[in-house]
């Protein structure tokens, strides 16, 4: 998995690309430590250019999400397709995480 | 790692066995075996070593005089001559080589051999280092220490393996014991008309996922798979704790979706943040005959009735347990008549990468369907598996779990 931020007026656009799983828990560590940092107060995850998520890369999205309620901001998960909607959609994040189509 | 793990390995008696695994490395304790057949050389290369910091040194005069001391003395380093009578250096040095006990240890070569052919003879032999004389007394010391130190590091990673290991593999039988054996299975099969066949599958030594059968009080069958998040030590020790929670729970819940939500409470209370765990829990009513299940993320069940040639889904759709202590889980319902066949399995089967997809349900459903006409379910589950592997390399925890009602 690799990602590029794009930071805007009111909300940072982080970008996901590639695959998130197991083996990118301290790559997303550290993107959420920046997530929290920067100064916009709305975190978007961009999910259109993500092929594949496993259970461990759910459990670091819901981290990031409580990371970001505890620095104040809000998360929002934005156009996932595919495997990836379909895992977000089975396990109902959305009850959880604000999702966008 | 700690330090209590290490001491009861039985380490011989040299330089690791006094020491914590972290102590700082100290020369003081390591043991040298000089071997030089010149007694001046001998004496040099000790008061050397001495002023080094290196205490325990023990001298031998030929290679035969050398391999004779190993035993008893059990060198952390030897210092090698090369040139000597009966047995000479490089002699002396493929002996050690061949004997499992000092293939790993560290020879330092000293020689007044100086040409290039003469070095690249005395690494074939399985040299370590080598130095030439006349002696540097800074390059020695300092070379002798950096041998040392890679050795103690090197024993303190393979006594950490092998420990890690062991502890690993008793962990594993544990493990698979949270789930019945033969002998459950097999009264099961005898008492209830219920066969199953399954499959358990970690993607490292420990795994995530487990599954469980359980005869409810009014004489049904409960039934649940369930896979952590992750893989793995952290994701095991999970399975165990809910396979506690699911003996105390499931004999006073008659219904699945409360079953559901009384582990989701449970584990809610457990986790910490970024963890949580999808279940399949349903029930087999024979009487009925249908299998009432609830999911919490789960991947979905799939049934058939014998003579069809495709599974019909359920749904698995539901919020994973360990997330949010008030969830409440929606009960649902698929056929099972007699001599109809369950199929339940953890994610890792519709994971497998196809390109730039992976498998997903309605594939596995394919594949499912050219093994369903097979008699036997243990025939069905390894026709499946096969399937599987050679669709794509599995790398979670792959779990997998055929249910068929006899009668």
């Amino acid at each position: 998995m690799d990602y590029g931020v794009e930071q805007r007026d009111q909300e940072a656009v982080v970008r996901l690309r590639g695959r998130l799983t197991f083996n990118d828990h301290a790559k997303l560590r550290a993107l959420i430590g920046e997530m929290a940092q920067n100064k916009a107060k709305r975190q978007v995850l961009d999910l259109s250019s993500l092929e594949f998520v496993d259970s461990a890369g759910i459990g670091m999205l819901l981290i990031a999400r409580e990371e970001m309620v505890n620095a104040g901001k809000s998360l929002v998960l934005r156009t996932a397709a595919g495997q990836v909607k379909r895992v977000l959609t089975v396990a109902q994040i959305g009850k959880i995480v604000t999702i966008e189509d | 790692m700690s330090s209590q793990g290490m001491n009861d390995q039985g380490t011989p008696a040299g330089l690791f066995s006094a020491e914590a695994p972290d102590a700082p490395f100290t020369l003081g304790q390591a043991r040298v075996l000089v071997v030089d057949d010149n007694r001046v050389n001998r004496h040099l290369l000790l008061a050397l070593l001495e002023r080094g910091g290196v205490r325990q040194v023990e001298e031998a005069e030929d290679g035969n005089d050398g391999l004779a001391r190993l035993d008893s003395f059990k060198p952390d380093l030897v210092l090698l001559d090369l040139m000597m009578p009966h047995l000479d250096g490089f002699e002396m040095c493929r002996r050690m080589r061949a004997d499992p006990r000092w293939k790993g240890l560290p020879v330092l070569v000293q020689s007044s051999l100086n040409r290039a052919e003469d070095r690249a003879r005395a690494f074939a032999a399985g040299a370590t280092d080598y130095v030439t004389k006349p002696i540097n007394a800074v390059e020695l010391v300092a070379r002798v220490r950096i041998h040392l130190q890679k050795r103690a590091l090197l024993r303190d990673l393979e006594q950490y393996h092998t420990r890690a290991r062991r502890e690993l593999a008793q962990a594993r039988r544990m493990q698979e014991k949270l789930m019945p054996g033969p002998a459950r299975l097999a009264e099961l099969r005898s008492t209830l008309g219920i066969a199953i066949d399954s499959h358990f599958a970690p993607s490292s030594e420990l795994g995530g996922d487990f599954w469980g059968i359980q005869r409810l009080p009014d004489g049904r069958t409960g039934v649940y798979l369930v896979d952590f998040s992750g893989h793995g030590v952290g994701a095991a020790l999970n399975t165990f704790r809910l396979h506690a929670i699911c003996q105390q729970l499931a004999p006073a819940c008659g219904d699945p979706e409360d079953f559901l939500a009384a582990v989701n409470t449970r584990l809610c209370a457990l986790l910490p943040s970024g963890q949580f765990a999808t279940m399949l829990t349903g029930i087999v009513d024979t009487e009925a005959g249908v299998f009432d299940y609830a999911s919490a993320g789960s991947t979905a069940p799939m049934v058939w009735a014998p003579g069809e040639t495709e599974p019909r889904l359920g749904d698995g759709t539901g919020l994973p347990l360990g997330l949010l202590a008030s969830m409440r889980y929606e009960r649902r319902s698929l056929p099972l008549p007699p001599g109809g066949r369950l199929f339940l399995y953890s994610d890792a089967a519709i994971e497998i990468q196809q390109g730039c997809d992976v498998l997903d349900e309605c594939g596995l459903a394919a594949l499912v369907g050219r093994h369903m006409a097979q008699a036997e379910g243990a025939r069905f589950l390894e026709g499946v598996l096969e399937d599987l592997r050679a669709a794509g390399p599995i790398d979670d925890d792959l779990t997998a779990l055929v249910l068929t009602r006899l009668s």
